[in-house]
């Protein structure tokens, strides 16, 4: 049933026709780039060749040219890892969960949403291949026959399962944008006019024609890629988070991670959506597609995720405190006073206090103050797993092996470099492809009648 | 006697459309397709498209996935090579889960996918059979084929300029 309510405001302002669609979302691409792309397209290229030099330079040099030791084995790799995959969780939230729930204010952002999720996941393979220290055997993990009788990987490890689901993550995720993107691409190539343009939009487009046929499969498989993507995107953080749970570490080994987890990636990548969005409908002038009332929705389920992220953080206290368990209770009490007190109170801060404002209508719709307040939340959450990484391995069970942890600048290096590689992406994405998905979006602004108004219904009971 | 000509009725609003087609239908004639730049709901089923099967075969593929994925690991752990890790059982059903759960996504995902791509005949690289180059941009475009000695085109181009056509143009496909 797809019914335009009188009363619902509308999820595009500006009175824009299906011609304006098509012209607004592809004007970045048929125009020479503006100068802020270019400015932006720049520096994200000099940032990533400091990702480029400081991953480099570790590949040589080995893992020594990290600040890791004997007892903090894992640090800057898997934070960065955990801090991309989480924002990597957002773009197939939007496009998949918002699907199924039938929240159609997704239309317009879950293009570049789903295209931040892909760059995002790249990232965080990449800090998985560093972190191996020989990245030329990382292929181990893979269970292929193999030169030593077949030794096979063991299926118990949740490293195991961690390989498999991001590598699926990752080309689900692929195939769903790109399947949004066939009927787009047909729209670029259809108005093209340079004969490169016509041939690679025309071969990307695989011979699309907007055929009734073509869209009825084409619904039937949207419907299903968001049937399976959702419980994927759930299933990814779980498994992510157990490569800690499974574990017996205090302060890792606790039931509550994987809804933890889940919970602190749609946080985060909803921090991250923000942050481009709210660049994006500045430099690229779409505040007519990504309204305040977008605005509005999104900061929503960042409090409310924000909450729940604080709520499992002050769970795993009580929990310590009542298991009685006392290596877990000072695993905690560690955390929020050891030396890395501050790592603790920031993410506190960051995550379960800061999102509060979002009750206020006036910080939910103010653009500049949600931009500030989701760079807050990125922030907060690469914390959130800095303490539950570092803080929890450099108090070993034996004081003897107490240690501390320090990053060297390769490593500052690499975190810095990778959102260049991130962003270098994006801007790539933004010249080459259509960022706002046309087609979804002309199917919810109002048909413009010459005789009646707008509240009408569309068609008859339909499945899709 | 089906020939290879169209009568093709170019509209500029998914409603006129529908309630064209709709009339077209109901006087007999033969509505080959409707293109649009989005789909238009309840087109499908106007234009009596039974629903598509590709939901039967991405339940089959996630079986195959699942099936696959839980063979292999019983294999590997259990008869070619058992390990014993930690004291526990060789076989050990639980810590498959979740590599199962991901090869059934996997394998539903990239099966259904070239199933669609297939029945759709797409590939990269066809050239397309554009009917109109404004068809995915902001026109809608009803193809009627026309039947010989039944089809009268006079009263077809009063229907669809009657109902609001910005154009009507005829199209032989070969």
């Amino acid at each position: 049933m797809s019914y335009e309510s009188p009363i619902r405001d509308q999820l595009v302002t500006g009175g824009k026709t299906y011609r304006d669609v098509t012209r607004d979302v592809t004007r970045p691409l048929e125009n020479a780039p503006s100068k802020s792309w270019w400015i932006g397209f720049s520096i994200s290229t000099l940032v990533l060749a400091l990702w480029i030099g400081a991953t480099t330079y570790t590949v040589f040099v080995g893992l020594g040219a990290w600040g890791l030791n004997k007892t903090v084995g894992w640090a800057f790799d898997i934070t960065n890892f955990v801090f991309w995959v989480g924002i990597g969780h957002a773009g197939t939230l939007i496009s998949a969960v918002l699907l199924l729930f039938r929240q159609k204010w997704r239309m317009s952002i879950n293009r570049s949403a789903e295209a931040m999720t892909i760059f995002a996941v790249i990232c965080a393979a990449s800090f998985i291949l560093s972190h191996m220290g020989r990245p030329w055997v990382a292929y181990w993990p893979i269970p292929l026959p193999n030169a030593f009788g077949t030794l096979w990987v063991n299926f118990n490890s949740p490293l195991v399962w961690d390989v498999f689901a991001i590598s699926t993550y990752f080309s689900v995720s692929l195939v769903f944008w790109y399947i949004g993107l066939i009927p787009d691409i047909a729209t670029v190539r259809d108005r093209a006019v340079s004969k490169a343009r016509k041939f690679w939009y025309g071969f990307f487009a695989m011979g699309w024609n907007g055929s009734t046929k073509t869209w009825h499969r084409y619904e039937v498989i949207s419907l299903i890629l968001a049937g399976i993507s959702t419980p994927l995107v759930l299933s990814v953080h779980s498994i992510v988070s157990m490569d800690f749970a499974t574990s017996l570490v205090p302060g890792w080994h606790t039931t509550i991670f994987p809804p933890y987890f889940v919970a602190g990636a749609i946080f985060s990548g909803f921090g991250m959506v923000l942050t481009l969005l709210i660049i994006a409908r500045e430099v690229m002038n779409y505040k007519d597609y990504i309204t305040e009332a977008h605005l509005d929705a999104m900061t929503k389920i960042v409090m409310v995720t924000g909450t729940m992220v604080g709520m499992a953080y002050i769970t795993e206290f009580f929990v310590a405190a009542y298991s009685g368990v006392e290596y877990e209770q000072y695993a905690f009490l560690n955390r929020a006073f050891g030396p890395y007190w501050w790592a603790y109170w920031t993410m506190m801060t960051c995550n379960l206090v800061a999102p509060q404002v979002f009750w206020f209508k006036w910080a939910r719709t103010t653009p500049w103050f949600i931009f500030i307040m989701s760079i807050i939340v990125n922030i907060g959450m690469w914390f959130e797993r800095f303490v539950i990484i570092v803080t929890s391995l450099h108090r070993d069970f034996l004081p003897s092996s107490w240690a501390m942890y320090t990053p060297t600048i390769t490593e500052v290096s690499i975190l810095i470099g990778s959102f260049g590689l991130f962003f270098f992406l994006y801007f790539l994405f933004c010249k080459f492809l259509p960022t706002i998905n046309m087609a979804e979006v002309k199917s919810i602004i109002p048909t413009h009648h010459d005789d009646h108004g707008h509240n009408h219904v569309k068609g008859e009971n339909h499945a899709n | 006697m089906q020939t290879n000509k169209y009568i093709l009725g170019v509209y500029d609003n998914p409603d006129k459309i529908y309630s064209t087609t709709k009339k077209l239908i109901n006087k007999g004639y033969k509505v080959d397709d409707v293109y649009s730049p989005f789909a238009i709901h309840g087109m499908d089923r106007l234009l009596g498209i039974k629903r598509s099967n590709l939901t039967v075969a991405a339940f089959l593929f996630a079986m195959t996935g699942l099936t696959l994925a839980v063979t292999f690991q019983v294999y590997v752990s259990k008869i070619d090579w058992p390990m014993i890790i930690g004291g526990k059982p060789n076989l050990h059903i639980p810590t498959y889960i979740p590599i199962t759960f991901e090869l059934s996504i996997l394998f539903t995902a990239f099966g259904m996918v070239t199933c669609f791509f297939i029945v759709n005949r797409m590939f990269w690289g066809k050239n397309a059979d554009i009917i109109d180059p404004r068809v995915t941009d902001d026109l809608f475009v009803v193809s009627v084929q026309i039947q010989e000695n039944k089809t009268d085109i006079q009263a077809l181009n009063q229907i669809l300029v009657e109902n609001g056509a910005l154009e009507v143009r005829e199209r032989i496909k070969d």
